[in-house]
């Protein structure tokens, strides 16, 4: 017990000392050419923005959206482009792209790195600077819409805001790499998987589903688990779930959709360790 | 072809070991053909390539192995298994004690690994970047990364370029980057797959005596593959030779020369610009009354070719000298080609 105790502190340091790095040369990219990176940074924050733009406009015309009043549709806005700004944050660089890694022959890389595979999947895509271009609109359209909507903010909703972003996070990831894992079978055909995966994440999210159909709703925390990466864990921070057991649902649903994640992944690994890849492009490696 | 096959033979000081490696893959064979559509959906026609077929391989501490073959014979493989990149279907690998693949972490900790045509330099920060990069990610010690970037620094002269943007460097620049960065750990173990394809004659030469160097100085053991046999028998004192998955030869450039030892090339300066026609020699090129033939001396002897060129033409000048190393093997992959793989 005292082994893996140590063995956990090792490595949650080594992660630390990754994340500082990672970070100083993201910051030492974006400085060096700031007449470049500014406008291409305030591009970025456009396209995010856009994204939540229908609904936000929605909104303002028709004072509220179904049983959602204005303030609690810029909520589920800002926890969108939260949780897609926290991804693009700390997997970047096409780690949350994994598809392209794969099909492009780049795990290889990875690989030759004395790591583990999980530490350069949770390190390698750290970009606090360049990747925050979704993060701080959407942390300061939280911040708004928290102001107008008087929440009773104390330590238990900050426990389960955090527990509900972390497990938001896993959803896109688990979704993301599942299908992405393909490109271990077909590296050519599905390397450009993960970038429709992932608009199909970033686009559907900050709609509020309420009023779909049984069948409809039931796919869309399923199938295409869109539902619950801001919809269902905004209900729950504002409180329109009813049943106790609902902050649970989430964390669940996010456990599960990993376990299927990594099974496939891992599957994927164990063939390409028999196959190897097949291809290589240097394209997106090594910004 | 007789081939020198050598059996692995694991000693104290041995640092790699293949035994009885296999590596097969399986690829997918479709028809051009429009009627084929549904053919190569339902039941796929599925070729197996056999990349090694039972490679018997040690290599020892120090050694430096030149391993070489035409395309296709499983080099890359064979340093993919090297680097844990790939798990044998059969048999063994061993490097340094450990299992490549599953003891990866601690094993690409102590082997540097470079691919000729990829880099592991971050594209847009300057080299110097790329070498902290390293020193963090592999927890290198910092008096041995000091040590070892100072050595080379000085080695691959690199002081020109550590501030330099990866991405604006020439192409032996960054392959010289390259090594320096896979070395910054002290690896014991140095994987090189093509290190030089592309390069001029200069970067090459700098690479060339930098590896040479390196193994000299810190007992290093090398792998390198490449096309060019001039520049491994430069750099390696032993070379295996791979034919269709296996190792068709196994010993020094001495005694590879030795399997085609008579092979020779004449070369003739005549008043004519017209070639004499020497049988049973082969004309490799004719330019401004310089000729060159390439014979075998043990089939015919040198002074009835020059018999027969002064009965056509007057002989102003004759050189003779032993086929180059690429000659050589290039004339062992052909003989290769014309024999099935189970004579090998």
């Amino acid at each position: 017990m005292v082994a893996e105790d140590l063995l956990l502190i090792t490595g949650a340091r080594r992660l630390v000392r990754l994340w500082a790095l990672y970070g100083r040369m993201d910051l030492l990219f974006f400085a060096r050419g700031p007449h470049t990176a500014l406008p291409w940074y305030l591009s970025e924050v456009v396209v995010a923005l856009a994204a939540v733009t229908a609904t936000f406009l929605l909104a303002e015309r028709f004072d509220d959206i179904g049983t959602w009043t204005r303030p609690q549709v810029y909520f589920l806005l800002g926890y969108a482009l939260l949780v897609h700004g926290l991804i693009e944050t700390f997997f970047s660089y096409n780690i949350a792209f994994i598809s392209r890694r794969i099909g492009r022959g780049q795990l290889d890389h990875m690989f030759i790195e004395p790591l583990p595979l999980w530490m350069i999947l949770l390190a390698e895509g750290f970009a606090p600077v360049g990747a925050t271009s979704s993060l701080l609109p959407g942390v300061g359209l939280l911040l708004w819409a928290a102001s107008q909507l008087h929440l009773a903010v104390g330590v238990a909703w900050w426990g389960l805001f955090l527990v509900n972003v972390v497990a938001s996070m896993a959803v896109v990831l688990a979704f993301a790499f599942a299908w992405g894992s393909l490109a271990f079978w077909a590296p050519r055909a599905a390397e450009e998987l993960n970038s429709s995966t992932y608009e199909l994440s970033h686009q559907l999210a900050p709609f509020p589903l309420d009023g779909l159909s049984g069948i409809a709703l039931a796919s869309l925390v399923t199938v295409v688990p869109v539902g619950l990466v801001a919809w269902y864990p905004s209900r729950i921070l504002l409180g329109l779930e009813a049943p106790p057991w609902a902050p649970a649902l989430l964390p669940a649903a996010a456990l599960a959709f990993v376990a299927l994640a990594t099974w496939i992944f891992r599957r994927g690994l164990r063939n390409y360790g028999r196959t190897g890849s097949t291809r290589y492009s240097d394209s997106g490696h090594r910004r | 072809m007789v081939g020198l096959d050598r059996l692995a033979t694991v000693t104290p000081d041995t640092v790699v070991e293949l035994s009885g490696a296999w590596k097969v893959y399986r690829q997918r064979v479709r028809s051009a053909r429009l009627g084929d559509i549904f053919g190569n959906l339902l039941r796929p026609e599925v070729r197996i390539v056999e990349a090694l077929r039972g490679i018997d391989l040690t290599v020892r501490r120090g050694e430096v192995v030149a391993y070489a073959g035409p395309n296709g014979a499983g080099k890359s493989t064979t340093i993919k298994l090297l680097s844990g990149l790939l798990a044998p279907d059969r048999g063994r690998v061993r490097a340094l004690g450990m299992d490549p693949v599953r003891d990866r972490v601690r094993y690409v900790g102590r082997i540097g690994v470079v691919f000729g045509q990829r880099t592991e330099l971050w594209w847009d920060h300057p080299v110097a970047a790329s070498f902290e990069w390293k020193r963090v990610v592999w927890d290198i010690p910092r008096p041995r990364y000091e040590r070892m970037l100072g050595l080379v620094r000085e080695l691959l002269g690199l002081d020109d370029i550590l501030r330099t943007l990866v991405r604006e460097l020439s192409l032996g620049q960054r392959m010289r980057a390259d090594l320096a960065l896979v070395l910054l750990h002290e690896p014991d173990i140095l994987l090189l797959d093509e290190p030089t394809l592309g390069l001029d004659v200069l970067a090459r030469r700098r690479i060339l005596t930098f590896i040479r160097e390196l193994n000299r100085e810190r007992a290093m053991s090398v792998v390198v593959t490449s096309h060019d046999m001039a520049e491994l028998e430069q750099l390696a004192g032993r070379i295996v030779l791979l034919h269709q998955g296996q190792i068709a030869f196994d010993g020094d450039f001495t005694e590879l020369r030795g399997l085609l030892s008579g092979r020779r090339v004449l070369t003739l300066e005549t008043s004519s610009a017209e070639p004499p026609r020497l049988a049973p020699a082969e004309l490799i090129r004719s330019e401004s009354g310089r000729h060159e033939y390439a014979f075998d001396a043990t089939e015919v002897r040198l002074s009835e070719l020059l018999d027969q060129a002064a009965a056509q033409t007057e002989v102003l000048d004759v050189e003779t000298h032993r086929a180059p190393i690429d000659h050589v093997v290039a004339d062992l992959y052909e003989h290769w080609l014309r024999t099935p793989a189970a004579s090998t």
